[in-house]
């Protein structure tokens, strides 16, 4: 399945065929159910005061093998980036690098099956998001990441 | 050695650092040099446009209703699907400006002018709750409120021309946000120039991604004049945005990028012959 940015209503009907298909060695869950992790870690930040965007990007990944995705992010604002998979035993990660690959976030966190960063930016311009499973019991592995700022 | 482990070697080849751990990210990573399977994914979020007006409610008290391009009366539908889907965009990224300049009438103008462009192009229904919003909080001069169902109903038309295996027009009401999100941008930044405020118009990913959409459309649209110019302004807009991370625009670069967004918009805005 190739990964990207997904509207949840889309979604249900794209990825039931996922679910079905599902088997070993291959991503179980969907998007959607990999959302409500991320969307659960983001609920401290929303106490905050963070508005968190309803698009969202998802897809699946082996272990290890990290995936960078281009984002615009404006200085003045703040940012959570909130990542999460509803695979049991997964480890998951979430880091932000500036367009010259320097590690550019303020802050991070992973607890299992759901892991954050937050970055103040200190320029307008592309940032890159980097996604990784670490590891997992599953061969490829379900993920979204939702982000949010103020 | 296992297989988990070289994976792990495998990655560690485009990522460079003291340490992969949890604990301790990459402190560098080269883009470029990912291997194929773990290359950029490829598409692009868009962000809204309530991220750069709370960036420009940091940056002080610009005069809006002098941006402001009040319309006259409900905007009509004119012209083929493409051009009403990006006059979507703009009638909505101007309801940010309508707010900003806190003018209910117009936003009540602009909430009326998303209902009539929505049904033109068959999304009616997933909009008219919102127009709805918009029209009743700005009433009640509701600004955040108003700010926040704008932000929804561009989501929503995005969703629901999605559904109807109207990707390319949806990508079309965002380029539509955009390029009037950007024009205003720019007049604002123009007026009281600062590198600082300049620097919000760096958005090279943006400019690449519309671009590339453009790209991807069926012929018969992408060929049509409209598109046609819109491609052309994107291709001249993108070097004054800046590449580098230390980009720096000028004025004059500011002025140049707002010249060509309000081209195009009133390309947009025109009724077609």
């Amino acid at each position: 399945m190739k990964p990207g940015v997904f509207l949840k209503r889309t979604l249900i009907v794209a990825l039931s065929a996922l679910t079905f298909l599902s088997g070993p060695g291959t991503a179980r869950g969907t998007i959607d159910d990999a959302l409500s992790f991320a969307l659960e870690a983001a609920q401290p930040a929303v106490k905050e005061g963070f508005t968190v965007r309803e698009e969202y990007w998802g897809g699946d990944l082996p272990s290890a093998q990290p995936k960078p995705i281009a984002h615009q992010l404006f200085k003045g604002n703040e940012y959570w980036f909130w990542m999460g998979t509803d695979c049991k035993g997964a480890k998951i990660s979430v880091h932000i690098y500036d367009s010259a690959g320097k590690l550019a976030e303020d802050e991070f966190w992973q607890k299992g099956q759901k892991a954050a960063a937050r970055i103040k930016p200190k320029r307008t311009g592309t940032y890159y998001l980097l996604v990784e499973v670490e590891k997992s019991p599953d061969e490829r592995t379900v993920w979204s990441l939702a982000y949010g700022f103020r | 050695m296992n297989e988990r482990l070289l994976c792990i070697l495998a990655g560690a080849a485009v990522l460079t650092g003291p340490s992969l751990s949890a604990a301790e990210p990459a402190k560098s990573i080269a883009v470029p040099k990912f291997p194929k399977e773990a290359q950029l994914v490829e598409r692009v979020l868009v962000p809204v446009p309530s991220e750069v007006f709370a960036v420009l409610d940091k940056l002080g008290k610009p005069n809006w209703p002098e941006v402001l391009r009040p319309q006259k009366g409900m905007a009509a539908p004119s012209g083929g699907k493409e051009q009403i889907s990006l006059l979507l965009g703009v009638v909505i990224a101007e309801g940010f400006v309508a707010v900003e300049a806190e003018n209910a009438e117009e936003v009540k103008n602009i909430g009326n002018s998303v209902r009539s462009l929505a049904k033109a192009i068959g999304v009616e229904k997933a909009v008219s709750r919102r127009a709805n919003s918009i029209v009743e909080f700005a009433e009640k001069r509701r600004w955040a409120d108003v700010r926040r169902e704008l932000d929804l109903a561009l989501t929503d038309v995005r969703q629901a021309m999605i559904e109807l295996n109207s990707e390319s027009l949806a990508q079309l009401v965002s380029l539509g946000g955009w390029l009037r999100g950007t024009e205003a941008l720019a007049t604002v930044v123009t007026k009281n120039f600062s590198k600082d405020g300049a620097e919000l118009l760096h958005q090279p990913v943006l400019a690449d991604h519309f671009q590339v959409r453009l790209e991807a459309m069926p012929e018969a649209s992408r060929k049509g004049p409209l598109i046609s110019k819109i491609h052309s302004a994107l291709q001249s807009i993108r070097p004054l945005m800046g590449a580098g991370e230390n980009a720096v625009i000028s004025e004059k670069d500011a002025r140049e990028i707002g010249r060509i967004c309000a081209d195009v918009v009133a390309a947009v805005n025109s009724k077609a012959k």
